[in-house]
């Protein structure tokens, strides 16, 4: 543990057991285990095509839209609860857990209508409950102050940095108990890069966050776990500063310094 | 040392000038017919379009009446005795020409009603089928089945469409009735009425229904590309905020899509108004001399209240649809194929095709400024 283990440690949020996933006949994770920690970033890191993107997706369930992707072994607990159960309810799943994607995409509406999508699909009508939440998303996303006075603007005016901004707000405007995030910071500059990682550091305040990034300095700055993947598999995870200074591995260690990618 | 590649380039550059004239040549072409055409119908139909009462007449038989002193009065049926009183020992001779006197007034309301019904038809299905084949089919066999079924239905010709419309709505098509008439190929009782396979006649509906198949590829085969364009990402970020798919569907694609399925809309108004085959065994006369409502109900009694003038006026408003109608390509086809032709007959010809290009330019306008208009509106 990175701070102090305490007695009253909360339950993981996420457990992933001994998860295989397929597509199709082909097995893209095996053997997955994994803990998600309550209010702690956990990052995902690894060479391009481990699996990482595909094992975060697994989590709320994204998978489901591609024909013949399935878990073929183990199970996905969320806050105790299997994901695959007969009764969960799809839409409650990723109401439960968020998802920020690669790509910054508002809807082509206004910035209020953007954050306020989430509560509206599941059906809040009270105006002022809105209200609320689109204001407590924007200031938790550090964007309130900015735009507080534009929130009926045009979402696709904003900088690419605000608009992913916007999309973390759009996540977080439901309270979801997990914000799963896809390379959030790939299409940015560094100086927009450098705002979403304070972000995220401050959303593990309220949130738990599991993010992939192909860059192991950001796992480095912004996550408290890394699990590292390779070709489907979970070589290692530990506490990121163990993983990154100490890794038990040897993959691993060949992997940060660079020997292959 | 000399360039081994370096060829004659001289003849490269020639090439390339002939292969751009040939191009230019080819468009200029397309241009000077489409203008000549235009021209042409302006010339010869303008005059006549600009008559008074040509659009807010109905269809009339026209009376020529010539007088020993040269005279020469046009006019309709009911004038032409009048004038002929007049003339007394004056009158020399009559010449009457079929559907070539009075306005167009009736087929211009007859093909807005097709075009009504038909786009109303056509565009719920279409849009209800594009959105299922674009959102909700799995890939396969079936789909691609779909996709040619739809591609075939394009490829029919108008003519049978008009067929299958005679057969299938004229004829065979169910309705409410308490007395099911002989010809109905099979009745289902119903408790209170009787359901029955007697078809709607020759009307709006009918020929409306059939205009809405020779659309409907059109439009669907559109609507579907313009879901396809928005952006997968919408999908996918409402999805993943927790909306069900129709949500997703509902509140991020079809907002998007509706400029594109709006213009291809309007460019199928403008075949199903220009179709004649579809129309001509389903819905069209030659020559009818009232307008859809002007239909006669038994009056009502001095003290009838609000409720049976209301009940009234609903009647005749869907009185409207089962009425047969002229309309304007059916119009255009009468007259053109009227035998023998003569200056009279031409010019109401002429005058018709005029209107009804100034109606089809004027929607593919619209449509132009639709989806400009939209796409300001709705960009990602």
């Amino acid at each position: 543990m990175p701070e102090s283990p305490s007695s009253t440690k909360p339950a993981p949020v996420v457990r992933i057991h001994d998860m295989d996933f397929c597509y199709g006949s082909k097995t893209a994770l095996h053997d997955i285990n994994l803990e998600v920690e309550y209010h702690r970033v956990t990052a995902l890191i690894g060479p391009s095509g481990c699996g990482k993107s595909t094992l975060l997706r697994c989590i709320n369930r994204m998978n489901d839209r591609v024909v013949g992707a399935r878990v073929s072994k183990g199970e996905i607990l969320v806050k105790g609860k299997n994901i695959h159960d007969a009764d969960v309810d799809l839409t409650q799943l990723r109401k439960q857990v968020g998802m920020v994607f690669q790509k910054s995409n508002p809807f082509p509406k206004t910035i209020y209508e953007n954050v306020a999508y989430g509560l509206r699909v599941h059906g809040v009508k009270d105006k002022i409950a809105i209200d609320e939440a689109v204001q407590r998303a924007l200031t938790q996303a550090a964007l309130w102050d900015e735009l507080k006075d534009r929130l009926h603007d045009h979402a696709l005016g904003l900088s690419g940095g605000q608009q992913q901004r916007l999309c973390i707000a759009r996540a977080i405007a439901t309270m979801p108990d997990v914000l799963l995030m896809d390379e959030p910071c790939s299409a940015l500059d560094p100086i927009a890069t450098l705002k979403i990682e304070e972000l995220i550091t401050q959303l593990a305040r309220d949130y738990t966050v599991v993010i992939v990034t192909h860059n192991m300095q950001q796992a480095v700055r912004v996550s408290d776990f890394t699990a590292f993947l390779h070709l489907g598999k979970l070589v290692e995870f530990a506490p990121t500063e163990e993983l990154f200074t100490n890794p038990r591995e040897k993959l691993t260690d060949s992997y940060l310094r660079g020997t292959f990618s | 040392m000399n360039n081994p590649f370096a060829g004659d380039n001289s003849s490269i550059q020639r090439r390339e000038t002939l292969a751009r004239w040939l191009l230019r040549l080819g468009s200029y072409v397309v241009v000077a017919l489409t203008v000549s055409i235009f021209l042409f119908i302006t010339v010869k139909g303008l005059p006549h379009a600009l008559k008074p009462g040509f659009l807010t007449e109905l269809t009339s038989t026209l009376h020529v009446i010539e007088s020993n002193d040269g005279q020469v009065f046009k006019t309709n049926p009911v004038e032409a005795d009048v004038i002929k009183k007049q003339l007394g020992d004056n009158f020399r001779s009559e010449k009457t020409i079929s559907y070539s006197g009075g306005g167009i007034l009736g087929p211009i309301v007859g093909t807005a009603l097709l075009v009504i019904v038909s786009v109303t038809v056509a565009l719920f299905l279409g849009v209800c089928c594009a959105i299922y084949l674009s959102e909700y089919a799995k890939k396969g066999k079936f789909l691609e089945t779909v996709r040619l079924a739809i591609l075939n239905l394009a490829g029919v010709p108008s003519v049978v469409f008009g067929l299958f419309g005679l057969g299938a709505f004229v004829l065979t098509a169910p309705v409410l009735t308490d007395a099911p008439a002989d010809r109905a190929i099979f009745v289902i009782p119903l408790f209170f009425t009787n359901l029955s396979f007697q078809g709607w006649d020759t009307c709006v509906l009918s020929g409306g229904f059939t205009l809405a198949f020779v659309i409907l590829p059109v439009i669907i085969t559109a609507s579907e590309q313009c879901l396809q364009a928005v952006p997968q990402g919408f999908r996918e970020t409402s999805m993943a905020l927790g909306a069900t798919r129709w949500q997703t569907i509902w509140r991020s694609v079809l907002p998007f899509a509706t400029p594109g399925i709006l213009t291809s809309t309007i460019l199928g108004i403008a075949r199903a108004a220009g179709e004649t085959a579809p129309i001509m065994f389903t819905a069209a006369l030659a020559f009818k001399d009232k307008l859809p409502w002007q239909k006669d109900l038994p009056p009502l009694p001095a003290d009838a209240g609000m409720f049976a003038h209301w009940e009234q006026s609903v009647q005749r408003f869907l009185g409207v649809f089962t009425e047969s109608v002229q309309a304007l390509p059916y119009h255009i086809y009468t007259l053109a194929a009227k035998i023998p032709q003569n200056e009279y007959s031409e010019q109401a010809q002429y005058g018709s095709v005029f209107v009804f290009l100034i109606l089809v330019a004027s929607l593919a306008a619209t449509s132009i400024w639709l989806r400009i208009h939209l796409r300001k509106k709705y960009k990602w």
